[in-house]
């Protein structure tokens, strides 16, 4: 028999309960667009973690002194760089770089008399393009300047917590490099919110060579930090930038632990979407074999005229095929507008933001289109439910004739 | 050469502890272009006997012969593959598939047999035609009369061009008139075309046209009148009056 016939008396077999057919394409459609509009802001989430933490904190590529120590700061000399510039006037020269600048990295307490925070104090090359968004970022005051010797920038967070403004001068203690506790005062110039609530609660900004002067590092710097066009290229720069005495970080290195929390996430997401197809799978199996039930008489006219066991399977499967295919493609459509709305609106997560531990998540996250994951999904979608039809299909083949000419 | 020929069939259904014995060593031949009634009361084996006849169960015992070829331990699908080439079926309840026009359904068989696409529609709409359809082919079957619909049940069961075709109560559900239609329309598909027709019925209208009538009692065989030749079946028809065997 031919094919196109079998797919032409599967799709006639579903218009005879065209709610019913509706209903569980619907189905189909609304988990699978449940799926893809989840998936498409988790991930979005994940990349908007990802990315604020290259943006903010660590760049695509790092250069260190060999012996800077891990996962704390140093101002010791010999755990800094001793000439920053030339490092990153090296790295401006390659193509794939849009902007590298020294950093100095220091920790600092600072006291208003009521109350003391430990903070994390960016000295930083304020003219530097790979600042050009927390420039963006000043909700109050002024950016700072190179030249400024006690002016600092302070996240608006922060601020408001200790009841400060714009102007106000405030006392940092640091450990300098000869490991001796210092304390200046500082003049708040300017507020900046970078979106990433814990961020704008644990970061002082101030110019390059002030916090060399507070720390007395001379004119070493923690690291060269630098920003490329494509993170793609991060290894390729890595490795030029590679020389005795550094070591070279990509953001891959940097974000390890983010990369890590990234991948047991989406595992968890990937259970509860083969829950969510495991569940359209049942609905679609449950249709079909309801279907086979009322026209079990039908099956049998069919097997008496002479069609085979396989056909009778192939024309159940057919039946399950156009179900799950409209269903993926409205899916497909509904999750997409979802994805899309979320990409132009996005989520606020508010106070929810900070207890996303190390992932720097901003306040507002925006969904993100990721075709491989929703062709993934769309595809499982169908594969699952068109297994799932399997059984309705084998118990239609297995009707014998006779048996099922008398079923009324 | 027979077209059908049974040896000693037996046949018990069981339900539950019950058994009831539906054929009891029942042996009879059917030659080509046959047109024979199975008659009996309700319970006699009729149905059983031509459902073993059409491939669609298999006895108990004995051995059933389509064409000269031994059908009994064939597999299932084997067994479609003979009802989707030599046997046609004309049921009770027309049977025919509620989502397909007049036109699909009579086309059915020629799709399950692999005909080819010109032929399957000049065969379908000849077979419409010779059943007095051809200005009901897009019609489905609840836009159809119930005399209609057994029309194009006998027209699905003859395009094919099977050897025989079974028909299991024909006109049961047909009122008179379309029940002498229904006979009139397959005695003359059965003359022209030479396809042997055996009919289970106790319905005496179908009898009155059978050339041939075989009385099943208890599952087995009381009476079996020897064939008549058609031309003296047309004759006895034309002269009620004459004996028929």
């Amino acid at each position: 028999m031919t094919r196109t016939k079998l797919w032409m008396i599967a799709y006639r077999g579903l218009t005879r309960n065209r709610r019913r057919t509706f209903f569980t394409m619907l189905a189909v459609a609304l988990g699978l667009a449940l799926l893809i509009t989840l998936n498409g802001y988790i991930s979005g989430v994940m990349e908007d973690g990802l990315q604020n933490s290259i943006r903010l904190q660590t760049g695509h590529v790092q250069v260190r002194a060999a012996g800077y120590p891990d996962g704390k700061h140093s101002v010791q000399w010999k755990d800094l760089i001793e000439r920053p510039e030339e490092i990153a006037a090296q790295a401006m020269a390659m193509p794939e770089v849009r902007a590298a600048a020294p950093i100095l990295w220091l920790d600092a307490v600072l006291s208003t008399g009521e109350e003391s925070v430990g903070l994390q104090v960016y000295g930083i090359d304020v003219n530097s393009p790979l600042h050009d968004p927390l420039r963006a970022s000043v909700i109050a005051g002024a950016f700072l300047e190179a030249t400024d010797r006690s002016g600092v920038l302070m996240g608006g967070r922060l601020a408001q917590s200790l009841n400060l403004k714009v102007g106000d001068t405030v006392p940092l203690v640091t450990i300098n490099a000869n490991g001796e506790p210092v304390e200046a005062p500082f003049v708040i110039r300017g507020l900046f919110s970078s979106g990433v609530l814990v961020y704008d609660e644990s970061v002082l900004f101030m110019p390059l060579a002030r916090a060399q002067s507070f720390a007395l590092t001379g004119n070493r710097a923690s690291a060269v930090m630098i920003e490329l066009h494509r993170r793609e290229d991060a290894d390729k720069v890595a490795v030029a930038l590679a020389q005795p005495g550094l070591q070279t970080f990509t953001w891959r290195d940097l974000n390890a632990f983010i990369l890590q929390s990234m991948d047991a996430a989406f595992s968890f997401y990937i259970l509860m979407d083969a829950i969510v197809i495991m569940i359209v799978a049942v609905i679609i199996a449950n249709t079909l074999l309801m279907a086979v039930f009322e026209r079990v008489r039908e099956i049998g006219i069919l097997a008496a005229l002479g069609m085979k066991r396989l056909e009778i399977l192939l024309m159940v499967l057919y039946e399950a095929a156009i179900i799950a295919l409209a269903g993926v493609v409205v899916g497909i459509a509904l999750g997409l507008l979802g994805v899309f709305f979320l990409t132009q609106n996005g989520f606020v997560l508010g106070e929810m933001a900070t207890t996303a531990g190390n992932l720097p998540i901003s306040n507002v996250v925006y969904a993100r289109f990721a075709p491989d994951l929703f062709t993934w999904l769309a595809v499982w979608t169908f594969l699952i439910a068109l297994l799932a039809s399997l059984y309705p299909a084998w118990f239609a083949a297995r009707l014998e004739p006779v048996r099922a000419l008398h079923t009324e | 050469m027979p077209i059908i020929e049974l040896f000693d069939i037996h046949k018990t259904y069981r339900i539950g502890e019950v058994e009831t014995r539906a054929l009891d060593g029942v042996s009879l031949n059917f030659e080509p272009g046959e047109f024979s009634a199975i008659v009996g009361p309700s319970g006699s084996g009729k149905t059983t006997l031509l459902q073993i006849m059409g491939c669609l169960d298999r006895p108990d015992r004995g051995i059933v012969k389509l064409d000269d070829r031994d059908v009994t331990r064939l597999n299932a699908d084997q067994r479609a593959e003979l009802r989707r080439n030599v046997i046609g079926f004309i049921f009770q309840f027309f049977a025919l598939i509620p989502v397909l026009d007049a036109y699909e359904n009579v086309e059915l068989p020629l799709l399950l047999a692999g005909v080819g696409a010109r032929e399957r529609r000049e065969r379908t709409l000849e077979m419409l035609e010779a059943v007095g359809l051809s200005d009901r082919i897009h019609h489905r079957p609840n836009q159809l009369s119930g005399g209609q619909q057994q029309r194009v049940a006998i027209a699905r069961a003859l395009v094919k061009r099977p050897l025989v075709v079974l028909a299991d109560e024909p006109t049961a559900n047909l009122d008179t008139a379309n029940g002498e239609q229904a006979m009139e329309i397959m005695q003359r598909l059965n003359e022209q075309t030479g396809t042997a027709f055996i009919f289970a019925t106790h319905d005496p209208r179908v009898m009155k046209f059978a050339r041939r009538t075989i009385h099943l009692v208890d599952g087995r065989v009381a009476e079996n009148h020897a064939p008549v030749p058609v031309e003296a079946a047309v004759r006895s028809l034309s002269h009620p009056g004459e004996p028929r065997a």
